[in-house]
C-alpha cells in the first residue's frame, strides 16, 4: 500500500501486464486452494511446507500460512530425530532470510524467525545478531529489525554494556540515526542509574543483562547519573556541530536536560474557617478518593471531589469538615492528610483568630522548573551554552539550536535571562512558522513559571501576568493560595477546568483576550470580582459557570458580543442572582 | 554538509479542492476486479478493507452508495468453499470477520438469518479455537465491532461470545513455547471480564521475554472493542495500563513494547488506549505534543517517525494523537490540508499515500477522517479515539476523553 508510485502506460503495455497478471493469479489460485484444501484434511507434511513456501515468499503477509507452517513443524517434531529437525528448522530460517529480502517489514517474517531461532536445538543467536547487522546496514530504521534484535539480545544475555557501545559504533558511523540514540536512551538509565537519594553523588556502574525493566525508565525518573550526563552532552555537541539539522541528536539533547520527574508527593494543605473547607494540592495530577484526613487525632468522615467533575484527575482535591468542626475562631486545631498509598501525610496548624492557614512543600525554583544538574556542575551547562551559542553564529536560522539555547537559559537562570528568551522565541517563530502555536504555548508556559518564581520569592498573593503575549495557562495548581490575579492583555480563548484550582481567588481581571469559555469559573467560593471586558463571550450559556461561584458581586462584560443579546440583563438576574454590580 | 529533509514537493496542478464524489465512486467500485492478482493478494487484510470503506462512506455521508450486491457476492463466495460462512477462505479467524462483513452491509431479515447462521456455526466450529495469537486479529475485532456499530447492528453481537473469543485470541498462545497448550474457554461474560486483565498483564510479561507478535496495537483493539461492546467498566484495566505506560520513551512517545521506538501508528494506539482507560493524565503532553508536531514537513504533510517521508495514513495516526492530548493547533492545519488533498487521484478517485502513488481504501479512509479532523465540514465529525463518526457513538452513548 506505500510507494507505489502510479505509473501511465499504453493500452498495449496494460495488456500485457493484465496478461501476465492474470497468469500470475491463476498460479496463486490453485497454490492457496491446494494448501486451503490440504490444511482443512490436517495434513502437516513436507509437501505443504513446499507450497505455502511458494506463496510466503511473494506474500509474506498472509498470516496463516505462517501459523499452517508453524503446526506442520510442530507436528514434524514429533516423529523426527532432533538432528533432522535441526536441518530443518535451518532451512527454515534461510527461506525465512529470503522473504525478509524482499520484504524486510512483514511483521509475519519476523515473528516467525524469533519462534524458529528459538525452536532450534542449538540455538545459533551470534548467527541472529549478524542478520540484524546486515539487516541495519540497509535499513538503519528498521524497527522491526532493531525489536528483534532487542529480543535476540535479551534472549542471548548480550550484555547492557556491549549494547551501548553498539550505539557508540552506530552514531560515530552516522550521527542522523534516531533509532540509535532512542536505544541510548534505554540502555544509559539501565547502565548508569541516578542513585535515588543523591543526585550528585557519584555513578555506580550497573550491569544488567537478564533484567528487563518492567516499567519504562521514562516512567520512574528516567535519569541517569550525573557524571555521565556530562559525557553525554559532549557526544551531542559533536553530533549537532557535525549536523546542526539533524533532528535525532537535538531530541536526545531536550531528553538530557530535562527534569526527572517529581515526586508524588503533597504539596500543600489549605484550610479555611468558612466553609470549613480543605483543600489539598499535589505535585502532580492524582485521582485520591481514599485520602484520609485527621483532625485533632480523630478520624473524619468527609468526601473528597475534584475541583471539577470533569477532571479525574486534578493536583487539587477537596472537602469539606462536618459542621461546627472548626468554624469557631477561639479553637486552635491541628489538620494531618494522610495518602496512605504513596505512606505520605501532611499537617496543618490553624490558629485561633486566624481565618485560614496553609501548610506547603518549599520548593525552589530548582525543584520546581529547572534542571537537575547540581550546582557545581552548573559550569558545564554554562559552556554547553556557550558552544550552543557559536553554534547558533554559524547557523542563525537553526530552530534546534534556538530551542535548544532557551532550554539551557532556563536550567542556568528562568529569571536572568527572561529577556533573551522572549527574543529568541520571537526568532523561532519566524524561522518555523509551521510551530509557532507550539512555540506560543511553551513561551506562555515559560512566563508562568517565572511569575511564578517571582511570587514565590516576594511570598505574596497577587499574580499578575498582563500583556505576556499568553496563548495558554498552566501551572494552575500552583496558584491554590493566589487571591488577585491579573491576565490582562493576552491572548486567551478560554479560562480551562484547571482554573477552578484557584481557591482561594477574589479578584480576577482578563481585560483584552479572546476568552470565549469560561469552564475553569467553577466552584470558586471566593470570587467576588470578574473583570472580562473585550474578550469573545458570545452567549449567555458561556456565562453559567459562574452560577457556581456565591460570592461573586461584581461582573464587568464590556465589549463582548454577550451584551448585544436581548434580555441580557433580566437573564443575567436569574442566572446570577448575587451580582449588584453588572457592566454591559 | 547537512541533513538533507526528506520530503515531497506539491506539484501547482495538484488537486486543491476535495473530491468527494471520486472518493465515493472510488470506494464503492473496490474490490469489483476480483480477478485482480494484487486484489487477491490483499486477501488477508480483507475485512478490514471493508472497514475501511464503509467508516469513510459513512464519513461522506455516502453509505447508501456502498454496493449491497457486491458484498452478498463476496459472502456467497465464502459460503461455497466450506459449507458456512467463512470471510476470506481459509483464513485463519474468519467467523468474526464474516459476522461483522454480514452484520455490516445487510438489511435485518438478512442479517438475522446470518448471524443464526453464524452464531450456530460457532458452537461446533473448533477451528477458531487454537490458532497462535496475533495482533491483526485483535484488529479486526476491533474492525467489526466499529463497523457493527456504524450500521446500527451492534446489538447483534453476542458480547459473551465475542469476549470469549477475545480472551481466547489474547492468551498467551502455545506456539511461543512450542507446546500448543489448550486454552481455558471462559463460557460466561464474567468469566472473560474477570481473565482479561490477568491476560494482558501476561502478554505484557510474555512479550518482554519471547517473540510475541503482541504490541500496544493489541491493547488498543481489546479495550477499543470492550468500550464498543460497552463492557469496560466492570474491567480492572490497571495492569494493562502499565503495560502500555512501559512502553514510554524518551522522546514521551510510544513505542510496540517496552524498548521499541516511538512511531505515530503505536502512539495514536496508546493515546487512544489511555484514553479509553481514563490514563490520560499520564502523558507527558508537552515533550509528546511536540514529537508529534514536528512530524510536519515542509510540503505540510506528516511522517510517521522523525527523517521519514510523509504519508497521509499519519494525518490520521498524528494528528487524532495531538487531538486526544489537545494539542492539534500546533501543526499547521492549512498546509497539512493542502499536502492531503494533493494526495487524491483526480482520475479514479482515492487518496495515495503520496502524491503521484497509487491509491487505497486505507488512505483513502485516513485522507478523509484526517480532513475530518481539520475541521472539513463537508464530512461527518469523526471521532479521534475510534476512528469512527462521531454521531455512531453517540448513538451508542460512547462518551470519549481528551486530555483537559
Ligand atoms: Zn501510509
Amino acid at each position: 500500500m506505500h510507494g507505489r508510485v502510479k505509473v501511465k502506460s499504453t493500452a498495449q503495455q496494460e495488456e500485457e501486464k493484465r496478461k501476465e497478471r492474470e497468469k500470475k493469479l491463476k498460479v496463486y489460485l490453485t497454490v492457496r486452494d491446494a494448501i486451503f484444501k490440504k490444511r482443512s484434511n490436517s495434513e502437516l507434511d513436507e509437501e505443504a511446507l513446499q507450497l505455502t513456501q511458494q506463496l510466503l515468499a511473494s506474500n509474506p503477509d498472509f498470516a496463516t500460512l505462517w501459523n499452517y507452517r508453524r503446526e506442520i513443524l510442530l507436528q514434524l517434531e514429533t516423529v523426527k530425530e532432533e538432528e533432522e529437525m535441526q536441518k530443518l528448522y535451518e532451512t527454515e530460517l534461510l527461506f525465512i532470510e529470503s522473504c525478509l529480502k524482499v520484504n524486510p517489514k512483514s511483521y509475519g517474517s519476523w515473528y516467525h524467525r524469533g519462534w524458529v531461532a528459538s525452536r532450534l536445538l542449538r540455538p545459533d543467536w551470534q548467527r541472529e545478531l549478524g542478520l540484524c547487522d546486515r539487516c541495519l546496514s540497509l535499513d538503519d530504521r528498521n524497527f522491526h529489525c532493531w525489536d528483534y534484535r532487542r529480543l535476540v539480545v535479551k534472549v542471548s544475555g548480550v550484555s547492557v554494556e556491549q549494547e551501548l557501545q553498539f550505539t557508540d559504533r552506530l552514531i560515530g558511523s552516522n550521527f542522523s540515526n534516531y533509532s540509535s540514540w532512542h536505544y541510548r536512551s534505554t540502555l544509559l538509565p539501565l547502565l548508569h542509574p541516578q542513585p535515588a537519594s543523591d543526585p550528585a553523588s557519584a555513578c555506580q556502574k550497573h550491569t544488567h543483562t537478564h533484567t528487563p525493566p518492567t516499567v519504562s525508565p521514562q516512567m520512574h525518573g528516567h535519569r541517569v547519573c550525573e557524571e555521565q550526563l556530562l559525557k553525554e552532552y559532549e557526544l551531542v555537541q559533536n553530533a549537532v556541530f557535525t549536523d546542526p539539522n539533524d533532528q535525532s541528536a537535538w531530541f536526545y539533547y531536550r531528553w538530557l536536560l530535562g527534569r526527572a520527574e517529581r515526586e508524588e508527593l503533597i504539596s500543600c494543605v489549605y484550610v479555611s474557617r468558612e466553609g470549613e473547607r480543605v483543600a489539598v494540592a499535589f505535585s502532580k495530577p492524582v485521582n485520591v478518593v481514599s485520602l484520609m484526613l485527621v483532625l485533632d487525632g480523630q478520624p473524619q468522615q468527609v468526601e473528597w471531589r475534584s475541583v471539577h467533575p470533569r477532571l479525574r484527575h486534578s493536583p487539587v482535591w477537596l472537602c469539606e469538615l462536618p459542621p461546627g468542626s472548626i468554624s469557631d475562631i477561639n479553637n486552635e486545631h491541628n489538620l494531618t492528610v494522610h495518602w496512605p498509598e504513596k505512606h505520605t501525610h501532611r499537617d496543618c496548624a490553624l490558629y485561633t483568630g486566624r481565618m485560614e492557614s496553609w501548610c506547603r512543600e518549599s520548593a525552589t525554583d530548582q525543584e520546581l522548573f529547572r534542571s537537575e544538574l547540581s550546582v557545581e556542575k552548573t559550569s558545564v551547562l554554562q559552556s554547553e551554552l556557550q558552544s550552543c551559542t557559536q553554534l547558533l553564529e554559524l547557523e542563525p536560522q537553526n530552530k534546534w539550536c534556538l530551542l535548544t539555547i532557551i532550554l539551557l537559559m532556563r536550567a542556568l537562570d528562568p529569571l536572568g535571562h527572561e529577556k533573551e528568551t522572549l527574543t529568541h522565541f520571537q526568532m523561532l517563530k519566524e524561522v518555523d512558522p509551521m510551530r509557532s502555536s507550539y512555540y506560543s504555548d511553551l513561551c506562555s508556559k515559560f512566563m508562568i513559571e517565572n511569575t511564578i518564581l517571582k511570587m514565590e520569592y516576594a511570598e505574596v498573593r497577587v499574580f499578575s501576568l498582563s500583556d505576556k503575549n499568553l496563548s495558554t495557562l498552566c501551572h494552575l495548581d500552583q496558584l491554590l493560595l493566589v487571591t488577585h490575579i491579573n491576565l490582562c492583555s493576552n491572548q486567551l480563548v478560554k479560562l480551562p477546568l484547571q482554573f477552578a484550582m484557584l481557591h482561594c481567588l477574589e479578584v480576577l481581571e482578563a481585560d483584552d483576550n479572546a476568552i470565549e469559555n469560561l469552564d475553569g469559573l467553577y466552584n470558586l467560593p471566593k470570587l467576588e470580582e470578574v473583570s472580562l471586558k473585550n474578550n469573545q463571550i458570545s452567549k449567555i450559556s458561556d456565562l453559567s459557570p459562574l452560577a457556581t461561584c456565591p460570592k461573586l458581586t461584581r461582573l464587568d462584560l464590556r465589549g463582548n458580543p454577550v451584551t448585544k443579546t436581548a434580555d441580557i440583563q433580566a437573564e443575567l438576574a436569574e442566572l446570577l442572582p448575587s451580582l449588584t454590580d453588572l457592566l454591559l | 554538509m547537512g541533513t538533507q529533509i526528506k520530503d515531497v514537493v506539491i506539484k501547482p496542478d495538484a488537486p486543491n479542492t476535495l473530491l468527494l464524489e471520486k472518493h465515493a465512486d472510488y470506494i464503492a467500485a473496490y474490490g469489483s476486479k476480483k480477478d485482480d492478482y494484487e486484489y487477491t493478494l490483499s486477501e488477508y487484510l480483507r475485512m478490514s478493507g471493508i472497514y475501511w470503506g464503509l467508516t469513510v462512506m459513512d464519513l461522506m455521508s455516502q453509505l447508501h452508495r456502498m454496493n449491497r450486491d457486491e458484498i452478498i457476492d463476496f459472502i456467497k463466495a465464502s459460503q461455497h468453499e466450506c459449507g458456512g460462512i467463512s470471510a476470506s477462505v481459509g483464513h485463519d479467524p474468519h467467523l468474526l470477520y464474516t459476522l461483522s462483513a454480514v452484520q455490516g452491509r445487510l438489511d435485518a431479515v438478512d442479517v438475522d438469518k446470518a448471524v443464526q447462521f453464524v452464531l450456530s456455526c460457532m458452537n461446533f466450529d473448533g477451528g477458531f479455537g487454537c490458532r497462535p495469537g496475533s495482533e491483526s486479529h485483535a484488529g479486526q475485532i476491533y474492525c467489526c465491532t466499529g463497523f457493527l456499530s456504524i450500521t446500527g447492528q451492534l446489538q447483534q453481537v453476542n458480547a459473551d461470545l465475542l469476549g470469549w473469543w477475545l480472551c481466547e485470541r489474547q492468551l498467551p498462545s502455545g506456539g511461543l513455547n512450542g507446546r500448543p497448550e489448550k486454552v481455558r474457554h471462559p463460557h460466561t461474560l464474567t468469566d472473560f471480564i474477570t481473565s482479561l486483565p490477568t491476560f494482558i498483564y501476561t502478554v505484557g510479561i510474555e512479550s518482554l521475554g519471547t517473540p510475541g507478535e503482541i504490541d500496544t496495537r493489541f491493547s488498543f483493539c481489546a479495550v477499543a472493542t470492550l468500550a464498543l461492546l460497552g463492557r469496560l467498566d466492570a474491567v480492572d484495566v490497571d495492569k494493562a495500563v502499565q503495560f502500555v505506560l512501559s512502553c514510554m520513551n524518551f522522546d514521551g512517545g510510544f513505542g510496540c513494547r517496552p524498548g521499541s521506538e516511538s512511531h505515530a501508528g503505536q502512539i495514536y494506539c496508546c493515546t487512544g488506549f489511555l484514553s479509553i482507560t481514563g490514563q490520560l493524565q499520564q502523558v507527558n503532553a508537552d515533550l509528546l505534543g511536540w514529537w508529534l508536531c514536528e512530524r510536519q514537513l515542509p510540503s505540510g504533510g506528516l511522517n510517521g517517525r522523525p527523517e521519514k517521508l510523509p504519508d497521509v495514513c499519519y494525518s490520521w495516526w498524528v494528528l487524532a494523537a495531538l487531538k486526544i492530548i489537545s494539542r492539534i493547533h500546533w501543526i499547521d492545519k492549512a498546509k497539512l490540508r493542502t499536502f492531503i488533498l494533493a494526495c487524491q487521484d483526480e482520475e479514479t478517485g482515492g487518496f495515495a499515500d503520496r502524491p503521484g502513488d497509487m491509491v487505497d481504501p486505507f488512505h483513502t479512509l485516513f485522507g478523509v477522517a484526517g480532513l475530518s479532523l481539520l475541521g472539513d465540514e463537508q464530512i461527518k465529525a469523526v471521532n479521534p479515539v475510534f476512528c469512527m463518526p462521531e454521531e455512531v457513538l453517540q448513538r451508542i452513548g460512547l462518551h470519549t476523553d481528551l486530555l483537559t
